[in-house]
């Protein structure tokens, strides 16, 4: 049974002539926090756009609870909590305005998890958008994003502009949401830290490729780094295909392979090591040796 | 039950808990019985995903370290029987294996190493081995 | 929707004030030039005063137009209502309604003072009862032209340019209805306009990136 909440199929954008997401296939599950990566520029907001309807696909399309982006019924869009990039809302309206709109247009609201959300955070009502700081602005968004208790949220950037603590008080929140029954999260950030914490299936995008798209425990298990010790001199061509990095050093050889499976174990212990032991990558590891440019296309599903 | 996550170590945030919940054993701040935190509080309580938590107590539980009663919750095992003794041997000599390799890299002899493993046996009272290399059965705390 | 609307009232607070006072001035000149009436030709006396009141209309309204939209632009407002509960074609329904709602303030009233002054008049002042109804519809539909314009165009560019297009709305149609008259040709003509810059303009809005 297909339950997906997010169906990206065969995306493709073109900004002025520039390829920016070069076919992009992407399922989120129900229930799934999802953590897309990228550098700046690789094309996670504009993924987001595209799914939120805020900006045409070139080709391909994008399916939100089952409704295409580019026609999201209404009664779709209640279900939906974004944050969008920049946390931009309407700058000059004063914060009571903009709350107040909200709140007319959405067709559930709850008064009282908005304004414990608004306590929790300290926000001032009667300020305008535009005095507000970046972080009190996302925590608006957020708050606005979280009081229609929706089904799925997409966030992009949502830890923008937050201190430490408010970045924690963001990632309770989060898990918070995932813990009541069906609810989905696609987010984007760039504290891989904290994605690791609270993420179960990452996304990295890189040239305008899905270069990873699976569960995070098993990117540490196909993404490996390993110590190498021969007995004489470290051989120069070890023969293994997906070598993101390799560095060698006398007899001992540090190197990072994707795909890791039985097959590249047996290469490798044809070279009859002397020792051979892992190095745990965290995922701000895995994160640059998957976004290196380089000339040998990686791609690990 | 206090648990740290250390995001800059490599090692995963399950490994951690594990680590944490059987060291915590290990030193006797929790006992038999002990009714360990639930998966969503723990999971709220770190701002961590419930299905890593999951992970953690579900291998635990694997090992015999903990049950989990259906409605009640999880609980530490009764460590004497649960375990046999070639799951313990395994579990062992695999931990044993890691902190040898690491000692070799550091290019620690193997003295200096069993000094600092008494060391440690001794903080955790257990009976110390004599450097001899006559092992003596490990047994549980109480 | 009545939130959507009540949002583009206030933010656009100015045209409907000004609506306001316009309607009040023009219903104060035209019972003025109506008590001041000695037999002349009546029938060149409230053609002109028609023709000018159709050009300030279509000016000001397509000011509006222009300027609902390009606030929205620059200010990205629809960027953050359409991830809000409600689709872009109520959006944009509702920034029409408001449009109509400015138009009405400023014919209605006069449309009225008319009928009544009519009422009072009818021996020496001959005017067809219905001439006023086709006044106030033909008045309508160019009004209505002129915001089509102005939302049309408000999107891309400054008020500029949609301004000029109503200057040139007015230039084109009014010459016609000097020519023919508040006729129905002119009204149908004007209708089918409307309808095609309406349309045009819902297409882009619900297509565009905002």
């Amino acid at each position: 049974m297909n339950d997906s909440v997010i169906q990206v199929e065969n995306l493709v954008k073109y900004y002025d002539g520039r390829c920016v997401l070069d076919g992009i296939d992407l399922a989120v599950p129900r229930g799934c926090i999802y953590g897309l990566l990228g550098r700046n520029g690789a094309g996670k907001t504009t993924i987001i756009r595209i799914l939120l309807g805020l900006e045409p696909a070139t080709r391909g399309r994008t399916l939100l609870l089952d409704a295409d982006s580019a026609s999201l019924p209404a009664k779709t869009r209640s279900r939906i909590g974004c944050v969008a990039e920049g946390h931009n809302l309407i700058q000059n309206y004063k914060v009571g305005r903009l709350i107040t709109l909200c709140k007319d247009l959405s067709l559930q609201w709850s008064d009282d998890s908005f304004n414990h959300l608004i306590q929790t955070f300290r926000l001032p009502t009667d300020r305008r958008v535009r005095d507000l700081s970046m972080g009190m602005r996302a925590q608006l968004n957020l708050s606005l994003a979280m009081a229609i208790d929706p089904e799925l949220l997409i966030l992009d950037d949502p830890t923008l502009g937050l201190d430490t603590v408010a970045r924690r008080q963001f990632l309770e929140l989060a898990i918070e949401v995932i813990q009541k029954q069906g609810r989905t999260i696609l987010f984007c950030s760039h504290i891989l830290s904290d994605v690791e914490r609270i993420a179960d299936r990452i996304g990295i995008l890189a040239a305008g490729k899905l270069v990873v798209d699976c569960p995070l425990e098993q990117l540490k298990d196909r993404v490996k780094k390993m110590r190498v010790i021969f007995p004489e001199a470290a051989p120069a061509n070890l023969y293994l295909t997906e070598i993101v990095n390799q560095q060698t050093q006398g007899r001992e050889m540090v190197i990072t392979v994707a795909n890791w499976n039985k097959q590249k174990q047996t290469i490798l212990e044809t070279f009859m090591p002397s020792s051979c032991t892992e190095i745990p990558m965290s995922l701000e590891d895995i994160f640059i040796e998957c976004t290196r440019p380089s000339t040998e296309p990686l791609q690990v599903a | 039950m206090q648990i740290r996550i250390d995001n800059a170590s490599g090692r995963p945030v399950y490994q951690q808990i594990i680590d944490q919940i059987k060291r915590d054993i290990a030193l006797g701040r929790l006992v038999k019985d002990e009714k360990l935190a639930t998966v969503r509080q723990l999971a709220g309580q770190l701002a961590i995903n419930p299905n890593t938590i999951a992970k953690a107590y579900r291998q635990l539980e694997q090992e015999g370290i903990i049950v989990t009663r259906p409605g009640a919750g999880a609980f530490i095992a009764n460590l004497d029987s649960s375990l046999s003794q070639a799951v313990k041997e395994r579990v062992i000599s695999e931990e044993l294996e890691r902190i040898v390799v690491e000692a070799f890299h550091m290019q620690i002899d193997g003295r200096t190493l069993l000094e600092w493993f008494n060391n440690a046996v001794e903080r955790f009272n257990l009976p110390p081995v004599a450097s001899g290399g006559q092992a003596k059965e490990g047994q549980s705390d109480e | 929707m009545l939130a959507l609307i009540k949002r583009e009232i206030q933010d656009h607070i100015v045209y409907f004030i000004g609506a306001i006072v316009a309607s009040a001035l023009l219903v104060v000149v035209l019972v003025e030039e109506v008590f001041n009436y000695d037999s002349r030709n009546p029938a060149v006396g409230t053609t002109s005063l028609g023709v000018v009141l159709s050009g300030i209309v279509a000016l000001g309204i397509c000011g509006m137009g222009a300027a609902q939209m390009y606030m929205d632009k620059t200010r990205r407002i629809s960027a953050f209502i359409s991830t809000l509960a409600v689709s872009r074609s109520r959006i944009l329904l509702a920034r029409i309604v408001a449009g109509i709602v400015v138009i009405l303030i400023l014919l209605v009233p006069l449309a009225v003072t008319a009928s009544i002054l009519v009422r009072i008049f009818t021996p020496p002042i001959p005017l067809y009862s219905d001439m006023i109804f086709e006044i106030f519809t033909a008045t309508f539909l160019l009004a209505l032209g002129g915001y089509s314009i102005g939302l049309q165009t408000g999107w891309n560019s400054s008020a500029v340019t949609p301004t000029l297009g109503g200057l040139g709305l007015t230039c084109i149609f009014v010459p016609l209805v000097v020519v023919k008259g508040f006729g129905p040709e002119i009204m149908v003509i004007l209708a089918l306009f409307i309808g095609a810059s309406l349309l045009r303009t819902w297409h882009k809005f619900s297509s565009t990136s905002l």
